[in-house]
């Protein structure tokens, strides 16, 4: 029972391609092509070494235990050997040092996946929880190749992502595919390990469940993670005006997992260079101080620059930023990957508008930014006073208040003791002067112990100087507004101008969640002074994702040219639409041949020569038995079959008789006419309808491919 | 034994070979001829029906019979009395009158060639060697215990049953047409015996195995053995000129068509691939199981041979002429793996 389980060489043949390919996936992206080649064909032949080889002579003798031995001395050997390849001068000499690499990697892998698989097979061959560690290894093989498409990098593996995407699909339904695949495979590997008979069935119920899978995807969208981000920037959108109170810091919540997700994707559709080295999206800002700590403000007349809902129009800021001289108007589309509270621009933005959104799946909200982006450099803001001059005293109050604690007033004027006398009085000056201590004093990090302080920026500036940005802007703030600059703290994304890498569209991942210090001057307005610690002891950088960037531009962008694109590579490659049309085409013309076959055969009979009736009334008949369910075994002679039919078709034996008769070369000629023939053929006609349920003949009658079972 | 099947007594046979009669009406005659001669034995020999069919099937078909079984089983009864059936009613002139319905040798260790064949014996008379018939000159012979003689008049059985002539003293003598051998050999009791050599076995068409008959047969034996060894009962016979007359009939009527005969080639060459057989059956057996699968076949009423006459006959021609690989034990299964491609090729052929 065992060996003809395992010789088999179907089921074989499809658990070495299952595994094969788990080493080819494991491999893709740990070697050359060479390798991931070899790693697959060494599979294939442990596989069929094992399960061919493991009942005869030579392996059946062998203990479990020394088999894996043997495989990992294999193992051994084969690293050894790919090592002399690449070590010694003698075969780079002999070919190319391309070849010799080649040549090393492809032992190197054939050895691993060879020696590897041995071992699974042989464990799962010979003891009972040996299929279970296969079947684990080919899931941990799929997760370990789909799990670089977490975190929203769509655009991952780039196996699958480039091949969907210049073809115009959306990569998850692929990978989805993939997934159900995964799934499948790993059943059919179960359940070959369990010779189960009712593996179809069971394909079948997991088939429809992976479709339903998909089909949901297709109506309702991907289920997207709830990513925080470290600023609160992120969540439901807001309903109302409402201000959340929330602890802006946060001690040990900022872990970096997920940092280099993305959150959204703007597409610049007007041409700027931050001077700064810098794009700054402002979302929200922390203005009014409410006893401890900086809040969005409660105040109407505060804060009028920003927006603070979503509309399904365009909706303008009700107070516009000076200095439009040296301002440039940027507009840019922007596309939320994950659910914001409030709107963000690229600073300053001066209205939003909504927009139809290109990939409902994709994006949850998509809408045109029009900003006023400041040109002005440096000397520009010399020399320049500050606040609005519609701005009441209540709200200079506002913006000048802060912690009842004389240490930032007293630390900022030893700040700006020592500027130069001429700028002594300048507001940007005395700014830049603490912007300036911050840099080279505030050491970035972000395991901080400064959140359940009752002032945790006090706590950061009188104490270690070891913080994140929001400790480093609520400080810089608190010290501005004590030399008297109405300052806040500006919330929002800030992404180095480097990663737009020359392209239109700019990715804003997690970690460019930023907070920063802003002062007011009155014929400029909002001015970003933001500190920028020099020693840091955290690495926030992150791999700049241009593919996904461009990627998820060119879906936001969602022109007509890159429509056209799609097309183009479409045509170009196979016409999916049409393959289908054949398909069904196909199926069609095979069901109506058949229907006409079918018919044919059971009707010529009647139109038939006297000398041709032996032949074509007993296929007739074969065929309505066949329909029925009886049909000659293979081996089977006629006169068996007739007997077995005999409850049935009791005068199927006469009609075997006849035929047989013709067939075999009687030279008895006065064999039934024409006429005898038809009325055997009704007999047993009407001997079949009396002796079978009705519902076996209405499926006779159904079944297109009854007749290929009779023979 | 019911009554109806002895009803047919002796009929004046349609020997009527100048007209061109039907096959229908050949293979009557033929079969009537059969069926008298199996009532006959019938009579003497009780639930051994399967038995009684395949040795006629032998008779008319040319061949011999191997018997395989335990003593008391009644192979001698069965010889015998198919030995009695035929009866020559002299109407040949030609033949020779030594020449007896029904002979029985007794296999033994010591006998000899020429106790078999026969021998010259000086006649002081005429002062020269006349030949003494042996007991192969008969329509009947029964070879007991065949296994239990040396190889050296087994050998002298060779000649006899494959040319049907004996060569003594190099003046060749022919056997009867009708020659006929049953020979029986004790499957269990086999110390002190002689096996037979394959070519020897390759001459007997059929080796039967009787198991033990029935309870209701067994008790008819013991009800009427007094009535069967009643010499007076009235006997059905059939003459030696009718046997060899449906044989020619049969011949004649019954059709083998290619498909059969190259069905018959690729089981053969089936089994001689087969890796569980040694030693795949000769082409002879193939030949001699062309006229057998004749009579099989007129004896169903059919003038044709299919498939149904393969499956009846083959187990019993291959049965002894194939020699299995060690370990081997059930010859069943191989002869079905062998037959199941070839005969489906032959029932595919008929929709052809």
């Amino acid at each position: 029972m065992n060996a003809a389980k395992t010789q088999h060489f179907l089921p074989t043949s499809l658990r070495a391609a299952i595994i094969a390919s788990s080493y080819w996936v494991l491999s893709l992206s740990l070697t050359v092509v060479s390798g991931s080649v070899a790693s697959f064909i060494g599979c294939l032949f442990a596989c069929y070494l094992i399960d061919l080889g493991i009942h005869r002579s030579p392996m059946k003798r062998l203990r479990t235990f020394t088999i894996n031995l043997l495989s990992l001395s294999f193992l051994l050997l084969g690293l050894l050997l790919a090592s002399i390849v690449t070590s010694t001068a003698f075969f780079s000499d002999l070919a190319s040092p391309i070849f010799s690499f080649n040549a090393a990697e492809f032992i190197k892998w054939f050895a691993i996946s060879a020696s590897l698989t041995v071992c699974l097979r042989v464990l799962a061959q010979r003891t009972n929880y040996g299929s279970v560690i296969e079947i684990l290894f080919v899931a941990i093989a799929f997760v370990i190749t789909l799990s670089a498409h977490r975190n929203g990098m769509i655009h991952r593996p780039f196996v699958i992502g480039d091949y969907a995407l210049t073809r115009g699909i959306d990569p998850s339904s692929i990978l989805m595919a993939f997934g159900c695949g995964a799934v499948l495979s790993l059943a059919a590997l179960l359940m070959i390990e369990n010779n189960h008979r009712r593996l179809p069935y069971h394909f079948t119920v997991l088939g429809l469940l992976c479709f339903s899978l998909l089909f949901y995807v297709r109506l309702f969208g991907l289920p997207t993670p709830q990513l925080t981000d470290d600023l609160g920037l992120t969540g439901q959108e807001q309903a109302g005006n409402s201000s959340q109170q929330e602890n802006p810091f946060r001690d040990s919540d900022n872990n970096a997992d997920d940092k280099e997700a993305p959150v959204a994707v703007v597409v610049f559709r007007d041409d700027y260079e931050p001077l700064n080295g810098s794009y700054y999206f402002r979302e929200s800002a922390y203005s009014q101080f409410n006893g401890t700590m900086l809040d969005f403000t409660t105040r109407s007349d505060m804060d009028q620059d920003l927006i603070k809902n979503f509309t399904s129009s365009r909706i303008e800021a009700s107070q516009l930023p000076k200095a439009e001289d040296q301002r440039t108007p940027v507009r840019a589309s922007i596309g939320m990957l994950i659910s914001h509270r409030t709107p963000f621009g690229l600073e300053s933005p001066i209205a939003y508008e909504n927009t139809a959104n290109p990939n409902n799946l994709r994006f949850k909200r998509t809408y045109d930014s029009y900003s006023q982006a400041p040109e002005y450099d440096f000397n520009y803001l010399l020399g320049r006073e500050l606040g609005r001059a519609d701005w009441s005293q209540e709200v200079w109050d506002e913006y000048l208040e802060l912690p009842d604690d004389p240490r930032y007033g007293e630390l900022a004027e030893s700040l700006i003791a020592d500027l130069k006398p001429e700028f002594t009085d300048d507001p940007f000056a005395k700014a830049w002067a603490v912007k300036t201590y911050l840099d080279e004093n505030g050491i970035y990090s972000l395991k901080n112990e400064h959140a359940y302080e009752t002032d945790p920026a006090g706590s950061f500036l009188f104490g270690d100087l070891t913080g994140y940005c929001m400790h480093f802007s609520f400080a810089a703030t608190y010290m501005f507004r004590s030399l008297g600059i109405p300052a806040r703290v500006g919330i929002g994304y800030s992404v180095p101008a480097s990663n737009k890498a020359g392209g239109s569209s700019l990715l804003i991942q997690a970690v460019h969640g930023h907070a920063w210090p802003e002062i007011y001057f009155r014929d400029i307005g909002w001015v970003i002074v933001d500190p920028a610690p020099q020693q840091t002891l955290v690495d926030m950088t992150t791999d700049p994702q241009n593919n996904l960037q461009q990627l998820l531009g060119d879906m936001l962008r969602n022109d007509a040219s890159f429509d056209d694109f799609l097309e183009s590579q479409q045509t170009s490659s196979i016409n999916l639409q049409l393959i289908l049309n054949v398909l069904y085409a196909l199926v069609l013309a095979t069901l109506l041949s058949a229907y006409t076959i079918k018919f044919y055969r059971i009707w010529i009979p009647s139109r038939a020569a006297t000398d041709k009736q032996y032949r074509l009334s007993y296929r007739a008949m074969l065929d309505q038995l066949a329909a029925v369910g009886l049909h000659r075994q293979f081996g089977e002679s006629r006169e068996q079959f007739a007997q077995r039919v005999e409850e049935v078709a009791p005068s199927m034996q006469k009609l075997t008789d006849n035929h047989l008769a013709l067939a075999l070369g009687s030279q008895n000629k006065n064999n039934l006419d024409a006429a005898k023939w038809a009325e055997l053929r009704s007999t047993i006609a009407q001997e079949i309808g009396r002796n079978t349920q009705t519902w076996k003949r209405i499926l006779a009658w159904i079944n297109p491919f009854s007749w290929l079972l009779s023979k | 034994m019911t009554p109806d099947s002895i009803t047919e007594v002796t009929e004046p046979m349609p020997v009527s070979d100048t007209e061109e009669t039907s096959n229908t009406t050949k293979i009557d005659a033929a079969v009537d001829v059969l069926n008298r001669l199996s009532s006959a034995v019938k009579q003497q020999v009780l639930g051994r029906d399967d038995v009684i069919e395949l040795t006629l099937i032998a008779l008319v078909a040319d061949g011999h019979v191997l018997l395989e079984d335990f003593p008391g089983s009644g192979k001698t009864t069965l010889a015998k009395a198919l030995g009695e059936a035929i009866v020559d009613d002299g109407s040949d002139k030609n033949r020779a009158d030594f020449i007896l319905p029904f002979r029985r040798i007794q296999f033994t260790p010591d006998l000899l060639p020429s106790d078999v064949t026969g021998v010259p014996v000086f006649d002081s008379n005429s002062n020269a060697f006349h030949f003494r018939h042996g007991p192969l000159f008969a329509h009947v012979v029964l070879a007991d215990e065949i296994n239990r003689t040396s190889p050296k008049v087994q050998s002298a059985m060779l000649e006899a049953m494959g040319e049907k002539q004996v060569t003594v003293d190099n003046i060749t003598y022919h056997l009867d047409a009708l020659f006929f051998v049953i020979a029986t050999q004790n499957p269990l009791d086999l110390v002190g015996t002689y096996p037979l050599p394959t070519p020897q076995l390759d001459r007997f068409l059929f080796k039967i195995t009787m198991d033990h008959i029935d309870r209701e047969s067994e008790l008819d034996v013991l009800d009427t053995y007094k009535q069967r060894r009643d010499l007076k009962q009235e006997k059905i016979t059939v003459t030696r000129d009718e046997v060899l007359f449906a044989r020619e009939q049969i011949d004649a009527a019954v059709t083998i068509s290619s498909s059969i005969k190259s069905a018959l080639v690729d089981i053969s060459r089936n089994l001689r691939e087969d890796e569980r057989v040694l030693q795949g059956n000769s082409t002879r057996s193939m030949v001699l199981m062309l006229p057998a699968l004749q009579v099989a076949a007129a004896l169903r009423g059919r003038d044709y041979v299919s498939a149904a006459d393969i499956e009846l006959l083959l187990p019993r021609v291959l049965g002894h002429r194939i020699e299995l690989a060690p370990g081997v034990a059930d010859l069943n299964k191989v002869l079905v793996d062998a037959m199941r491609g070839p005969m489906e090729q032959l029932a595919r052929g008929t929709l052809a």
